[in-house]
């Protein structure tokens, strides 16, 4: 009751870096959630906005809480059960309204992790397949992946020489990707 | 502060309904049916609160029969009513008619009766133009209802009866919400069958009448003891008749009152509500209509939600959907009316009887806005 009556995480994050808009055009009802998640894949903070009842504003709070400080594998795997079991019970007829800010989960998650995959393989593919651009500036250097994020990535370089190198990279990150992705260089 | 604005679920009774009723459940307990005059007797509160009733409609005493309800009543009047003159299988009525009405006519469709829906106007309103189309030579019944129970919107059932009459039709009317807060005249009006339930006005639950104009004859519908003229068998509940009749009597008393106090309350109301939550649309403005109900869309916000919420400052009023079955039914009255799913849902009707006080609706203005304006603030959807 008190998730319901002070819903705990309501709103938006400025520059999220995964978001989920679900709806079921049926009943109406809908939802934003929107996580921020740290190098270690940890939710660092998390918001939610709701059109439900009474059971999906608490489901979508306690979720929240729930999932604020977990690792993105964690936080997936909650189950409705759980959300439930968080609050205190539920009746068994509102159980569906959990599900809702289950389904935003999930689907935020999802938004990242797409999102970071595409980063990933595009920049392996311009390191694997270089554009001669890149080639020509490469000389015996040679490109390490070290850590990827949606929207920024981290490598290291044999050599010094890296201030060519990174702009080619975000350019041809931003032409495949159709998104600004910063390119740092570890070191 | 407990403050009941349900009025059109059920009202409180009257408590000098009560009173009426107390000797029935006492020292009172005869049958009616009875050869003795322990029990016989009784017959004479019976026909007392049969000219109570026919005075609050216009009927004579001989053309009402006393029922368990609005439900009962709309049964009978569909089952038996249909082609009860002419033999004429056909049955139209409107698709925001109660599921009294609704259902049972989903069922003698099911059963072979031809089934004409009538549609309504983004007002609420039936529309007469869709009526006119439905209505055809085989049509045996039309049934609109008087007043819608979501909405209040009041039907021209006058003209509606008109165009059943001139198809050879009879014309039933569901007037469960409209009587004892309107006046309903059932020789004006043309109307051949009516439906009313005696807890919408401040009687008791569990009964309610059947009005059957004089000289159409409908089939028995309760076979037994031959108790209202064989028409409807069982033994009497007399204190709920006793408790029908006084508070029918008491009805066609202050009807006029009442009006005009729920009218100005509501009026309170509802101008309080669109000054203080923007984004919020009175349903059915532009129509006629009860002077007791108003159905608020408080845009973006979800019904169940703000219910909830009232109900922990004692607040009573109702929503058309319900969340509880596995998925939401919006309701149909509202989406009927063009309205969408999204914004049925953020619906809450508020329904007032002459016990709705000045300080209820202060208090409703005073608890609602910030719930209002807290929900919207997380919700999705923006005004």
């Amino acid at each position: 009751m008190d998730h319901f009556m002070n819903p705990r995480n309501a709103g938006k994050l400025e520059k999220p870096d995964g978001h989920s808009e679900i709806g079921s055009p049926q009943c109406g009802d809908a939802m934003t959630l929107d996580i921020k998640v740290d190098d270690d894949d940890r939710i660092i903070d998390i918001k939610f906005m709701t059109f439900g009842c009474a059971g999906a504003i608490a489901a979508a709070s306690a979720l929240t809480e729930m999932a604020k400080g977990m690792t993105l594998e964690d936080a997936g795997g909650i189950r409705n059960k759980q959300i439930v079991e968080f609050l205190g019970g539920m009746p068994a007829e509102k159980y569906h309204c959990s599900v809702m800010g289950h389904d935003a989960l999930t689907e935020a998650i999802d938004y990242f992790t797409t999102r970071r995959d595409e980063t990933r393989n595009n920049l392996k593919a311009i390191i694997s397949n270089m554009p001669a651009e890149l080639e020509r500036v490469m000389r015996n250097n040679t490109i390490t992946i070290e850590h990827v994020r949606p929207e920024r990535v981290l490598i290291s370089l044999l050599n010094e020489d890296t201030q060519k190198i990174v702009v080619i990279l975000e350019k041809e990150l931003h032409k495949r990707l159709g998104r600004t992705v910063e390119v740092k260089v570890a070191g | 502060m407990k403050t009941y604005l349900d009025n059109n679920a059920t009202t409180r009774m009257a408590p000098e309904v009560l009173d009426a009723m107390m000797p029935f459940f006492n020292d009172q307990y005869g049958n009616p049916s009875s050869f003795h005059t322990f029990g016989s007797a009784l017959t004479e509160d019976i026909e007392i609160a049969r000219q109570q009733v026919a005075d609050l409609i216009g009927a004579f005493p001989s053309e009402i029969i006393f029922t368990s309800g609005g439900t009962e009543s709309d049964n009978t009047a569909l089952f038996y009513g249909i082609g009860a003159d002419s033999g004429k299988p056909g049955l139209v009525t409107s698709v925001v008619e109660h599921p009294a009405v609704l259902e049972t006519a989903g069922y003698l469709e099911q059963a072979g009766h031809p089934l004409g829906l009538v549609k309504v106007k983004s007002s609420g309103c039936v529309n007469m133009d869709s009526l006119e189309e439905q209505v055809t030579p085989n049509t045996g019944l039309v049934s609109i209802m008087k007043a819608n129970n979501e909405t209040g919107v009041i039907m021209p059932i006058r003209e509606a009866a008109e165009i059943a009459h001139r198809a050879g039709a009879l014309f039933h009317t569901d007037a469960v919400q409209a009587v004892g807060k309107i006046p309903v005249d059932v020789k004006v009006e043309g109307i051949d069958l009516l439906s009313l339930s005696a807890h919408k006005f401040h009687g008791p639950k569990g009964v309610g009448a059947l009005y059957i104009r004089k000289g159409l004859k409908l089939n028995p519908f309760m076979h037994g003891g031959h108790q209202e003229s064989g028409m409807r068998s069982g033994t009497y509940n007399i204190a709920g008749i006793v408790g029908l009749g006084k508070a029918a009597e008491m009805a066609r008393y202050f009807i006029a009152e009442e009006a005009l106090k729920t009218s100005y309350l509501l009026e309170k109301l509802e101008s309080g509500i669109l000054k203080e939550c923007p984004g919020a649309v009175i349903v059915g403005a532009s129509a006629e209509r009860l002077p007791n109900t108003a159905t608020v869309l408080f845009t973006g916000v979800e019904s169940e939600a703000v219910l909830t919420l009232i109900d922990l400052s004692g607040i009573c009023v109702s929503s058309g959907s319900a969340c509880s079955t596995g998925s939401k039914d919006p309701s149909y009255v509202l989406t009927s009316m063009g309205i969408s799913v999204t914004d049925a849902n953020t619906a809450i009707r508020f329904s007032l009887s002459m016990y709705t006080s000045d300080q209820e609706i202060d208090y409703v203005l005073e608890v609602l806005p910030p719930i209002i304006e807290k929900l919207r603030k997380i919700s999705p959807y923006t005004v």
